[in-house]
C-alpha cells in the first residue's frame, strides 16, 4: 500500500489531500528547490551522522526527503496505546527475569532461551529499579503490510537512536512547508525532550531534589554522537565520556569538573552494557566507568536504560511478546507481531529451511540491518550459507514472511516515485508512558529496496500525525 | 554551573582557534594592503607572514628560501596540513564546538559551522589577491558575530569564562606577533635604506592589522611613529587588543573562576614583566627579543590554565 495514495495510485487518501493539492500547485521545480533549501539547512544546522568507512569516521549530512508522511490522529491513537501496552509488558518481563522468573516457572517462557541469550546479565539478578522499569527509553520499528495493518517488526530496548533526527526533521519541515503547518492541524513533537528530562529526573536517588543528569557517550567517533550531543543540549545535561566519571569509595558516581568532583545522580547511557563497567563486564573497556554497577546496585545512581534491559531486545525473545502481554497484563495485544518462525523448535526450523527463499532470516542479536538475509533477493550461495548458519546455531535465528512494506511518494531524480518505508516511534516508560507523536520515518531511497538504515543508504522523512478538521482536504 | 574539565579544555581551545583564525585574517589583510603601497622597486617579501602562524619564528624569515605571494597565501589560508592555516585552525575550532554543543548557545554552533563550511569551500580561491579581501572580511566578521552571540545570549558562568580566557590569551599573543613581524621588516628596511615615509606606512599597517588605527589616532593625537605605536599596542589598556588590556581583562575573568590563585599569579607576573620593560623600537633585534619574552610570559599563563582547570581528566587528552 501507499501511505498517501489510494490503491489507484492517484487519488490521495483523506489526510493527504491538502498536501497533494499543495504539491501539485507548487510543481516539481519548486519542490526541488525546497528540497535543496532543506538540505542546505541541514548542512548549516550541522545535522549529521557518522559513518565508518575506509578507516576514517566521516561526518555526513543527514539524508532527508521533504515530502512528509501523514498518519491520521485516530489511527495513531491506537498505535500509541499498543506501544505503551507493549512496553509495560516488556518491562514486567525484564523485571521478572532478573527477580522471581515467574514466567518461566509458569511454563510460558522457555528457560533454554534465557540460557542461550547473549543479552542476559547474571550480574543484574536481584536488582529492583524504580517502578520496576528497565527499558525506559525504547524505539519499536513498525511496518505496514498490504492489509494496512501496523506490525511491530522489532523492539529496540538497549540504546535506540534516531529521536534527534525525528525532532530535527520537524524543524526543517516547518520551514519547508510553513504554509501547510497553518492549514493542517499537526501534532507537535517537541515535548519529547521535556518528557525525557522528567523521566530521567524520576530515576534519581530519592532524597535528591534537583538531580545532576548526564548523557554518557562512547565519544565523538560513535555513529550516534550527534544525537548524544543533541539530547544533552535539549535536557540541559552534561555530555560525558567514561573518563569524565569516577566512582568513589562511597559507591557514588562523580564527574571531574574544573571545581573538582561533583556528584552525578542519573546517567542516560548510550554505551552498550558490556562496556559500561570494566569491573563487571568487559575488563578492558576504555569507554566505561569502573564501579558503575556497584553504584547502581546500591541505589546511588539511576541508569537508563538499566543494564540488562537488552534481554528482551532479541529477535528470538520478540516472538514471545504477545504471550508476555497476555501473561503480565491480562490483555490482548493491540499491535500484532509479524508472524515469526523460531528455529530453536525443530519443526519450525525445518519449515524455515524448506521455505528459505520466501522468508527473511534474522540473527537474534544484530542491529542496523546487518546479517539479515532476504530470501527472494539472496543468491543461491547466500541462501546456502544462511541454512548452514541456522543449522549450526538454531537458537540464534528467526524467520519471518517477506512483508510488502508500504511506500511513500518520494522525491528522486526522475520525479516523485514510490519508495518503501518503516516507522520508528520512541516510547518513554517510567511512572507513566509517553509515545512520540509519530516517529522517525525511514525510507529506502533505492527503488524496490527494503533496507532503510541510514548507514546503508536510507533516507528519512518528517511524520505528521494529523487531526482532521472538516475544512482540510475536503 | 558545573563544567567538565574535558569540556573546559575544548571550549578554551575552541576560543583560541577562532581568535587565531580571525587574527591571522586581520594580519594578512593589512599586509596585503601594505604591499600595494610600497614602491615597486622594493622586492616584496611575504615570508614575514609565515612567522605569524606559528612554526617558523621571525629569525629565520629574513633568511633563505624566498617564497612568493601565492605560495605563502596557500600555506596560510588553504593548506590543510599546515597547523596554522585558517582552514585547519577553523576545522579544529569546529570540531571543538561540535563536541561542546550542550554548553554553548545553539546559534554559536550555527555561526561557526557556517563559517567552517565557507572556509572549506573558498580557501583555495581566496589565494588569489582579487578574491582574498572578501574572504578575509568574512572570517573576521563571523568571528566577531560568534562573540556577539555568546556575549548576548550566554550565561556568565564557567564555560563563558573559559571561552573568554582562550580568546584573550590568543589575542594578546597575536598582538605581540604583529609587533614581532614589524621588527623583522625594520631589519629588512634598514638593509634597503628607504625613506622614512615607508616606515610610517608600515607602522600604519601594523595598527590596521589589529583594527587600531583610528583608536590610536584619537588616543595619541600625534604622528604615527614607531615608539608611540608600540606603546599603544602594548600598554594602552583601554584599547581591547592591547597586550595590557587583554591581560587585565583576563585577570577580571580569572577572578570569576574557581581555584584561581595560580592562574592569577601567572597573569600578574606577565603584567609586571610587561610594565617593567621598555622595548627599543628602533632596533629590530631588540624589539623582536622583547616580544619573544612576552610570548613566553603568556605561554606560562596558558600552562597555569592547563594545570589548574583542564588537565584533571586526561585519558584521551584534549581537544588540542
Amino acid at each position: 500500500m501507499d501511505e498517501l495514495l489510494e490503491p489507484d495510485g492517484v487519488t490521495p487518501r483523506p489526510p493527504a489531500r491538502g498536501l497533494m493539492a499543495y504539491l501539485d500547485q507548487i510543481g516539481i521545480e519548486e519542490l526541488r528547490e525546497r528540497q535543496q533549501v532543506a538540505e542546505l539547512d541541514i548542512l548549516t544546522m550541522g545535522i549529521t551522522f557518522t559513518v565508518y568507512s575506509d578507516g576514517a569516521n566521516i561526518d555526513r549530512a543527514w539524508p532527508f526527503d521533504v515530502i512528509p508522511r501523514i498518519i491520521s490522529g485516530t489511527e495513531w491513537a491506537r498505535v500509541e496505546k499498543g506501544l505503551s501496552q507493549r512496553l509495560r509488558a516488556l518491562n514486567a518481563f525484564i523485571d521478572d527475569i532478573y527477580n522471581d522468573q515467574r514466567i518461566i516457572a509458569d511454563g510460558v517462557f522457555p528457560i533454554e532461551l534465557l540460557n542461550g541469550s547473549s543479552n542476559f546479565r547474571e550480574q543484574c539478578r536481584g536488582v529492583r529499579p524504580p517502578f520496576g522499569v528497565w527499558a525506559h527509553i525504547s524505539g519499536s520499528d513498525l511496518v505496514r503490510d498490504d492489509d494496512g495493518q501496523f506490525y511491530v517488526l522489532e523492539d529496540n530496548l538497549r540504546v535506540p537512536s534516531g529521536v534527534s533526527y525525528l525532532l530535527e526533521n520537524r524543524a526543517v519541515s516547518k520551514r519547508t512547508f510553513a504554509e501547510l503547518f497553518q492549514s493542517y492541524s499537526i501534532r507537535p513533537v517537541d515535548a519529547y525532550t521535556d518528557e525525557l528530562n522528567k523521566l530521567l529526573s524520576s530515576l534519581a536517588p530519592q532524597e535528591v531534589q534537583n538531580p545532576q543528569i548526564v548523557v554518557l557517550t562512547p565519544g565523538v567517533f560513535n555513529s550516534a554522537y550527534f544525537e548524544h550531543s543533541f539530547l544533552a543540549q535539549r535536557i540541559g545535561a552534561e555530555l560525558v565520556e567514561g573518563a569524565d566519571l569516577t566512582v568513589g569509595t562511597d559507591d557514588c558516581v562523580y564527574m571531574r569538573t574544573i571545581e573538582g568532583l561533583e556528584r552525578v545522580h542519573v546517567i542516560y547511557r548510550r554505551i552498550d552494557d558490556l562496556f559500561l563497567d570494566p569491573e563487571v563486564f568487559v575488563a578492558d573497556s576504555m569507554i566505561g566507568v569502573p564501579g558503575l554497577m556497584r553504584a547502581w546496585k546500591a541505589g546511588n545512581v539511576g541508569i537508563a536504560n538499566a543494564p540488562g534491559a537488552g534481554v528482551a531486545d532479541d529477535k528470538v525473545v520478540y516472538a514471545w511478546v504477545p504471550d508476555m502481554i497476555r501473561y503480565y497484563l491480562g490483555e490482548e495485544p493491540i499491535l500484532p507481531n509479524v508472524p515469526t518462525y523460531r528455529c530453536m523448535y525443530p519443526e519450525e526450523c525445518e519449515y524455515v529451511i524448506n521455505h528459505i527463499s520466501e522468508l527473511v532470516v534474522k540473527p537474534a542479536n544484530e542491529s542496523g540491518g546487518y546479517g539479515i538475509v532476504i530470501g527472494n533477493r539472496a543468491t543461491e550461495a547466500q541462501l546456502a550459507a544462511a541454512v548452514e548458519a541456522i543449522r549450526a546455531d538454531p537458537r540464534n535465528f528467526v524467520a519471518q514472511p517477506i512483508l510488502a512494506l508500504s511506500t511513500m511518494p518520494t522525491l528522486v531524480d526522475a520525479g516523485i516515485a514510490a519508495r518503501h518505508i518503516d516507522l520508528r516511534p520512541f516510547i518513554l516508560t517510567g511512572r507513566n508512558s509517553y509515545v512520540t507523536a509519530g516517529g522517525l520515518t525511514r525510507v529506502a531511497l533505492v527503488e524496490g529496496s527494503l533496507i532503510v538504515n541510514s548507514s546503508q543508504g536510507g533516507g528519512s522523512k518528517d511524520t505528521w500525525i494529523v487531526d482532521l478538521h472538516p475544512s482540510v482536504g475536503a | 554551573m558545573s563544567l567538565l574539565s574535558r569540556v573546559a579544555d575544548r571550549i578554551y581551545w575552541g576560543a583560541r582557534y577562532v581568535e587565531r583564525a580571525e587574527d591571522t585574517a586581520r594580519i594578512i589583510r593589512s599586509y596585503s594592503d601594505l604591499i600595494v603601497d610600497l614602491p615597486t622597486e622594493i622586492p616584496v617579501k611575504w615570508e614575514p607572514l609565515v612567522a605569524l602562524t606559528g612554526n617558523s619564528t621571525s629569525h629565520d624569515v629574513a633568511g633563505d628560501s624566498p617564497r612568493g605571494e601565492t605560495e605563502v597565501m596557500r600555506l596560510l589560508l588553504a593548506d590543510q596540513d599546515h597547523f596554522g592555516s585558517i582552514i585547519s585552525v577553523l576545522a579544529r575550532a569546529r570540531e571543538n564546538l561540535r563536541t561542546t554543543r550542550e554548553v554553548l548557545p545553539r546559534e554559536a554552533w550555527y555561526t561557526l559551522n557556517g563559517l567552517q563550511q565557507y572556509v572549506a569551500s573558498e580557501s583555495e580561491r581566496a589565494v588569489a589577491r582579487r578574491t582574498r579581501d572578501r574572504y578575509l572580511g568574512r572570517v573576521i566578521d563571523e568571528s566577531r558575530r560568534l562573540d556577539g552571540v555568546l556575549e548576548s545570549t550566554m550565561t556568565r558562568e564557567n564555560p563563558y569564562h573559559m571561552w573568554r580566557l582562550g580568546r584573550l590569551l590568543e589575542r594578546a599573543d597575536m598582538t605581540t606577533r604583529v609587533v614581532g613581524v614589524r621588527a623583522a621588516s625594520i631589519l629588512q628596511l634598514q638593509s634597503l635604506n628607504l625613506p622614512d615615509d615607508y616606515n610610517e606606512v608600515q607602522w600604519m599597517a601594523a595598527l590596521r592589522s589589529v583594527s587600531a588605527l583610528q583608536m590610536y589616532q584619537r588616543a595619541t593625537r600625534g604622528p604615527i611613529e614607531g615608539p608611540s605605536v608600540v606603546r599603544f599596542l602594548l600598554y594602552y589598556a583601554p584599547f581591547p587588543r592591547s597586550v595590557l588590556g587583554c591581560l587585565q581583562e583576563m585577570r577580571t575573568v580569572a577572578c570569576q573562576l574557581p581555584e584561581r590563585s595560580e592562574v592569577i599569579s601567572a597573569i600578574d607576573w606577565a603584567i609586571s614583566a610587561l610594565l617593567a620593560s621598555e622595548p627599543d623600537t628602533n632596533e629590530g633585534v631588540l624589539l623582536d627579543a622583547a616580544m619573544e619574552a612576552f610570548q613566553q610570559a603568556l605561554a606560562e599563563i596558558g600552562d597555569a590554565i592547563h594545570e589548574h582547570y583542564l588537565s584533571v581528566s586526561t585519558i584521551d587528552g584534549s581537544g588540542r
